[in-house]
């Protein structure tokens, strides 16, 4: 007769749970379970352990060796040799394994804070993220995680939004566009090929806050943009991150990227979303092992750049209030965006204040990992929001910005709870705000023929080939171009030939740059002349930016397509506009 | 010299040397048999940072206690560690002078240098020990391991601070200790957490590459300049 072990009366979705911890390992969730040497430096990087103090259950190592004793029952020899003096325990019954769902779901948002504290480069966040995928695999999650996985596997988008929903709430932004701007060009195209940017969004934007499609959508059209948004694939989010269920994550992953390839997108861009940005920037090219052809960035990045190459013009004083900005954990922690907001910030209101701790310190708004899905837990994670409401009181600001929708509404029942005054609001909004759009004019003779016909342009740049192909694509279209291979040479040339526009590349030998867009800008002779910047580092704009103070008036970054070089002049010339 | 110390001194240590040896090599090769994580996707981050940049960092971590707020704002537990690590080191060099090198223990400055290096490792262990028993949120992650490594190692400085003179006038019991755990400590470390160095520079490797091609490591120190 066989004896009967352990083994046979563990309950079968235990045994699950086993089996699948060990397919999931890889080196580096290998490293972050057996490295833990119980420090206990990582505990209070924790906006849990600091928001409830007295319960070492919430201390990231606490959490981390639920998952890691069974991995040391199982999978570590030292486990298997010595269970008593490592704590490796396995895992039997059903009940504990809702124990750990618990943990898992309920107590760590995996926002990565401890990690980034941790001496030895343990990564909880994500062996906490394969513990809740394990967890998933076998059915046992919050139920509000099972809905909305559902939604985005079954109507491919996590809030279950219906196409035709989505569609009239798109036509409704477009039709308030259209009024308030009094310009029936000012559109919201769907399914249109070939754009530069296909715009994909957070559900929760079509359902609860249309308000941002029509800002996304004003600033596109401020800016000249050729975009649309598709029909379908337009969810950037993915459930997957929070469920740890990569399967999931690939797929909706995938549904995205296909829908960009069939509208021939040149580039997705992002709206103003942590997680949606980081699974689908950074995590999901893995999940659906996807190399994807076309580039993709954030709206704020998006933004920003129209700014500096002069495609919108922002009235920071219509944002006077006092701001602060909450970093995203994704965005911070993991995708290393913490400037690029801070930058547009500062473009667009009066009083930024900066929040302590911040950037990659900053700690969660309580509502990430998918938190706010999961109501069970939310006295839990109010109350781990003290923290939280502490630092957003200390900065004095009436407005809090993020980059998240998670974090809007996690910031939102933060203030709520804790009656902080303050209303939360995303960049997508002050930059719609304070945008100022000019009245279309008629257009000039000139661009009747070729885009930039009667135009003329000095091109300054050091690198001969870049020189020939910035003239060459100008003068094809129309401009009478003078080459410069130096500043003091672009200097001599704009005096003499009074040109409409000097491009400088912003990295040229000699006499520095910003000396030469002085020397320009302040000749009387010159009044009227367009200056735009060209580099390729991007790193050097903010030096133009801070030292100037009529800056130019308009930036493009190398390396620059035809149609980006055309799309910049002729937004410089100010041509789009005065052509409608 | 008794046949037994020399024996402790020489053979023993040999013997548990190559013990040692094996199973780190077992360990090493168990470790590198999961297959390391791959990034598909393209780089975030701005120029500063990159997956070269971001694993140097996370190796230099060690060596800057100002990067991350766990050790810039608890300076005391990271002298601890700068002690408690130099003492381990030492404590483990003195394993070798003492049979190999004996003459340098001659000179009383670097007697007394060595007793005050592993001596404060040995007073480390002992506040090490009291934060492990006092604090509740030590006590909840801590595993019987955690005690006996720490036991361990604080018996072990101590006997090494009274071997360093290697004196044997007044009897051979301290040193004939200090082998013997010198022994014992190089035959369980594999299987305990001190065996923590071994994974330390492939877990910072991983987790700064990942965090340089994420565009996170370096990170910048801009935290106290206002941006406005
Ligand atoms: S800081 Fe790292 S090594 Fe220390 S307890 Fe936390 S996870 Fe473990
Ligand atoms: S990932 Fe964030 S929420 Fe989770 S344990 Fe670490 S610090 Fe706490």
């Amino acid at each position: 007769m066989k004896k009967s072990t352990a083994e046979d009366s563990r309950s079968h979705k235990a045994q699950v749970v086993v089996d699948r911890l060990g397919e999931k390992l890889n080196r580096q969730i290998v490293g972050s379970l057996v490295a833990c040497v119980h420090c206990g430096l990582c505990t209070d990087s924790c906006h849990y352990v600091l928001s409830n103090p007295g319960d070492p259950t919430y201390a990231p190592a606490y959490k981390a060796d639920r998952i890691r004793k069974i991995f040391k029952r199982h999978y570590d020899w030292t486990g298997r040799v010595f269970p008593w003096l490592v704590g490796a325990e396995t895992i039997m019954t059903d009940e504990e394994l809702e124990e750990l769902k618990d943990i898992a779901f309920g107590k760590c948002t995996n926002c990565r804070r401890c990690s980034l504290n941790c001496p030895m480069g343990v990564d909880f966040a994500t062996v906490n993220r394969m513990t809740r995928g394990l967890l998933v695999s076998v059915g046992i999650m919050p139920e509000g995680v099972a809905t909305v996985s559902k939604d985005q596997w079954e109507i491919g988008n996590q809030m279950g939004v219906l196409k035709e929903d989505y569609l009239e709430t798109l036509e409704w932004m477009e039709e308030e566009l259209q009024d308030e701007l009094d310009d029936p060009s000012a559109r919201i195209p769907v399914d249109k090929r070939d754009c530069a940017v296909v715009y994909s969004i957070n559900p929760r934007e079509a359902k609860y806050d249309p308000r941002t499609i029509g800002d996304a959508a004003k600033i596109f059209h401020a800016a000249g943009e050729d975009w649309t948004m598709p029909s379908d694939g337009w969810d950037m989010t993915n459930f997957g991150l929070f469920s740890g269920d990569d399967e999931l994550g690939g797929a909706v992953a995938r549904h995205l990227f296909d829908r960009v390839q069939e509208l021939g997108g040149k580039k997705l861009v992002i709206s103003e979303c942590g997680h949606g940005y980081r699974s689908t920037r950074c995590e999901a090219p893995n999940w659906a092992k996807y190399d994807v052809p076309f580039e993709m960035e954030s709206s704020v990045e998006t933004m920003l750049r129209y700014v500096k190459e002069g495609r919108i013009k922002l009235d920071k004083t219509r944002n006077s209030e006092p701001v602060t900005f909450h970093d995203s954990c994704n965005l911070a922690r993991s995708c290393g965006m913490t400037e690029e907001p801070r930058e547009l910030l500062n473009l667009v209101c009066t009083d930024f204040r900066e929040m302590y701790p911040n950037r990659e310190e900053n700690y969660c708004c309580t509502g990430g990992g998918g938190a706010m899905s999961m109501s069970e837990y939310t006295p839990r994670r109010l109350k781990s929001g003290k923290i939280k409401a502490e630092q957003l009181k200390a900065t004095g600001a009436k407005v809090v910005v993020t980059s998240c929708h998670n974090c809007v509404d996690g910031l939102t029942d933060v203030i709520r709870h804790y009656e902080l005054d303050m209303k939360v609001t995303q960049l997508v909004n002050l930059v719609a705000e304070a945008l100022v759009i000019e009245k279309p004019a008629r257009a000039p003779a000139v661009a009747e023929e070729l885009p930039l016909a009667g135009r003329r342009i000095v091109v300054a740049d050091d690198e001969p080939d870049q020189l020939l192909y910035l003239a060459t694509v100008m003068e094809d279209y129309g401009a009478t171009v003078y080459q410069a291979a130096t500043g003091d040479e672009a200097l001599e040339l704009a005096r003499k030939e009074k040109p409409d526009l000097v491009t400088l590349d912003l990295s040229m030998p000699g006499r520095p740059v910003t000396e030469i867009f002085e020397l320009l800008r302040s000749d009387s002779e010159l009044e009227g002349l367009k200056i735009c910047l060209i580099t390729g580092r991007p790193e050097m704009r903010e030096l133009i930016y801070q030292r100037m103070e009529i800056p130019p008036d308009g930036y493009l970054d190398k390396p620059l397509s035809e149609d980006d070089l055309l799309r910049g002049v002729r937004k410089v010339l100010e041509l789009s506009h005065q052509e409608g | 010299m008794s046949d037994f110390l020399h024996f402790s001194e020489h053979t023993l240590q040999e013997v548990a040397l190559v013990f040692m040896t094996c199973v780190y090599v077992i360990r090493i090769v168990w470790f590198l048999r999961f297959a390391a994580g791959k990034e598909r996707q393209g780089q975030t981050g701005s120029g500063a940072t990159s997956p070269t940049k971001g694993f140097i960092y996370s190796w230099a971590n060690v060596a800057m206690p100002w990067a991350m707020e766990s050790t810039r704002t608890k300076r005391s537990l990271y002298v601890q560690f700068v002690l408690f690590h130099l003492g381990v080191t030492t404590a483990i060099g003195l394993s070798f002078v003492i049979p190999y090198a004996p003459g340098l223990l001659e000179n009383r400055v670097l007697v007394l240098v060595l007793q005050i290096v592993i001596g404060l490792a040995f007073l480390v262990g002992v506040r090490r020990f009291i934060r492990r028993v006092s604090d509740p949120y030590m006590r909840a992650i801590s595993s019987p391991d955690d005690y006996f490594s720490l036991v361990l190692l604080t018996a072990w400085f101590l006997f090494a601070v009274l071997a360093v003179p290697n004196n044997s006038a007044g009897g051979e019991w301290h040193l004939l200790t200090y082998f013997w755990l010198t022994a014992f400590f190089l035959v369980y470390v594999p299987f305990s957490k001190i065996s923590h160095y071994l994974y330390y520079p492939f877990t910072r490797y991983y987790f700064g590459r990942s965090m340089g091609y994420r565009g996170v490591y370096p990170i910048r120190r801009v935290h106290k300049a206002k941006t406005s």
